[in-house]
């Protein structure tokens, strides 16, 4: 009975995943179907994914207005009890998302699209080939040509999930939370606007993306869950400092936003530096 | 009771949330290990897994119809063929560490290096293994090995940023002094014509040294490339990089062509040979620790027959 119940159940899991599967690669290549058909569209789509300003810097003026929002001094206080607790949520997404690409090496749609074999036990077993649209924006093309040269970066062999999607998911919706009107603005402008990129220039499917919401919200609640309880009395604490010393505050504020705006790439920047220099330091 | 209630919902919040993002990331549960064939001529497919009795390969030779492996993750040097399957030739209790890389002469004396132990150790014809040359003749740390046309053995030293000779009496001289700026002789080949090329896998740089000892940087500076192994056959050069995960052939007086790049559980790539079919195998270290291996064959793809085609 158990066996049957088992056997039920991991055919019901498999019909599941085929379905989800098959779901995921509809909608992708519905969304990819509108790459190169316009040199303007595609461009256009090209500057929002490379465009730093485009892409982030609205999200960033977001949070930037989130955080002075509030009508009495509680409210902004809350508000920004919200804001830094999904900044640091938002670190952890990108954490996460980071080691599970490491753990689960799934290609860029763009990459499957050439002849790729997967280790299924002790067996090199060919994938299936993904259709993918190459946009006609300059970036695309030459990655395209540099890929056909068989010049493929590493880090395109592991999207699973979207770091950028799950971090720029967590942002807005920590906004969200903090001010209704606001949020609805960062998340509208992270779906159609940098997700919906994403999938258009066949960076990323559905999926990957799916993935990435999932571990922001969950990343979110536990965060604001913990907030309520144990972080409480360290971010009231935390957030009256802000509104006594104001102008350092937003002094700081304006280098998260910055920070925000490039997906925390300075700040990776110099943490690889500092690993390097102390495997510099400890072994020469 | 109303707190008591709301902290239920957001504990089933939290459980759901963590339900879900469990289900979404385990549905497209994936491969570990990929190979994509950036020359789609290619084909690739799994020769040999841990279940022969290696452990993880570091330098691999076809010779005469058998694979010689310098098993790292065993402390090993074994050799595998169809009739005979697999065999150790030297094991840990010798005193070998981590066997590097290996060359065989014509009378199929086997030389390998180890980085660990050190020095050149020699298993002849016959099977009897002895010592070469050890740390006391200064070999510290030992990586690169490549048979030269006199005869002698070509070894790098990682410690000492030296390329030595030795000769098959166990006599060791300096062939690359420091002033020729290798930092890490990684691996050492000779092509057809004499020429001996050298990868660096520290500073990232593929040398080729003429017959008139100048030393030339054939691939320097080029992004993301990092030589582990080399190997010449049939007028190429075989490169594995392991830090980016991909194989290369070299052609003189052509580009750098990748052929395939490895990643996950496939990224570790380290020795690469290539047999009498002019068929590639290329070793992977899965996980070193945990002994975990595979032997990847790279061939070319069968053209298809006519009637397919049209």
């Amino acid at each position: 009975m158990v066996l049957i119940d088992g056997l039920a159940m991991s055919a019901l899991f498999a019909e599941v995943v085929g379905q989800l599967t098959a779901l995921n690669d509809q909608i992708f290549s519905h969304v990819n179907g509108l790459a190169g058909r316009s040199w303007l569209f595609d461009n256009l789509v090209a500057l929002s994914q490379e465009n730093d300003l485009i892409k982030a810097g609205i999200i960033g003026c977001c949070f930037f207005a989130a955080w002075f929002s509030g009508k009495t001094a509680d409210e902004i206080r809350a508000h920004r009890k919200t804001l830094m607790i999904t900044l640091v949520a938002a670190v952890c997404v990108l954490a996460a998302t980071k080691v599970i690409s490491r753990s689960v090496p799934l290609p860029r749609p763009v990459i499957k699209s050439q002849k790729i074999y997967h280790l299924t036990g002790d067996d090199l077993v060919e994938m299936n080939r993904t259709h993918v649209r190459v946009p006609l924006d300059e970036t695309s093309q030459k990655e395209h040509r540099d890929l056909l040269k068989g010049d493929v970066n590493t880090n395109d062999l592991k999207s699973f999930p979207s770091d950028h999607a799950g971090f720029f998911l967590a942002i807005s919706l920590g906004i969200f939370f903090a001010s209704r009107r606001i949020g609805a603005l960062a998340l509208v402008w992270t779906v159609l606007v940098i997700l919906g990129g994403k999938l258009i220039t066949g960076a990323h499917t559905p999926l990957d993306i799916g993935a990435s919401a999932a571990i922001a919200v969950s990343v979110l609640m536990i965060f604001r869950f913990a907030a309520r309880s144990r972080l409480g009395h360290l971010l009231d604490k935390v957030s009256s400092l802000t509104l006594r010393h104001s102008a350092l505050s937003s002094a700081i504020l304006f280098a998260v936003v910055f920070e925000i705006a490039s997906t925390l790439f300075h700040v990776r920047h110099f943490l690889a530096l500092l690993v390097a220099a102390r495997r510099y330091l400890m072994f020469g | 009771m109303k707190q008591k209630s709301s902290a239920l919902t957001r504990l089933t919040c939290l459980v759901a949330a963590l339900c879900g993002l469990f289900a979404v990331t385990s549905c497209k549960k994936a491969p570990d290990g990929l190979v994509l064939m950036t020359d789609p001529s290619y084909t690739a497919t799994v020769f040999a897994s841990n279940k022969i009795g290696f452990g993880a390969p570091d330098g691999i030779l076809w010779n005469r119809g058998k694979l010689y492996l310098a098993d790292e993750g065993r402390g090993a040097l074994a050799v595998w063929s169809t009739n005979d399957g697999m065999r150790e030739l030297v094991d840990a209790q010798f005193g070998i560490d981590t066997p590097e890389d290996l060359v065989i002469d014509a009378e199929g004396n086997i030389f390998f290096s180890d980085d660990a132990a050190g020095g050149v150790w020699e298993v002849d014809s016959a099977g009897k293994q002895h010592l070469l040359a050890g740390k006391d003749k200064g070999l510290y740390s030992t990586e690169g090995i490549a048979l030269a046309p006199d005869g002698s053995i070509l070894v790098g030293d990682a410690d000492q940023h030296q390329i030595f000779r030795v000769t098959k009496a166990g006599e060791v001289s300096v062939f690359l002094g420091r002033e020729f700026g290798i930092t890490k002789p990684e691996s050492m080949t000779f092509d057809d014509k004499g020429n001996l090329y050298i990868a660096d896998n520290e500073d990232n740089v593929l040398y080729l040294l003429d017959k008139n000892h100048q030393l030339h940087r054939v691939v320097d500076r080029r992004d993301y490339f990092s030589p582990e192994t080399i190997f010449f056959a049939n007028g190429s050069l075989y490169i594995t990089d392991s830090n980016a995960g991909k194989l290369y052939i070299y052609t003189p007086n052509e580009e750098l062509k990748p052929i395939a790049t490895f990643s996950g559980q496939l990224g570790n790539i380290q020795g690469v040979t290539v047999d009498e079919h002019g068929e590639i195998y290329v070793s992977v270290q899965s996980d070193l620790k945990k002994n975990i291996g595979y032997i990847i064959k790279i061939g070319k793809e069968e053209p298809l027959p006519v009637a397919i085609r049209n």
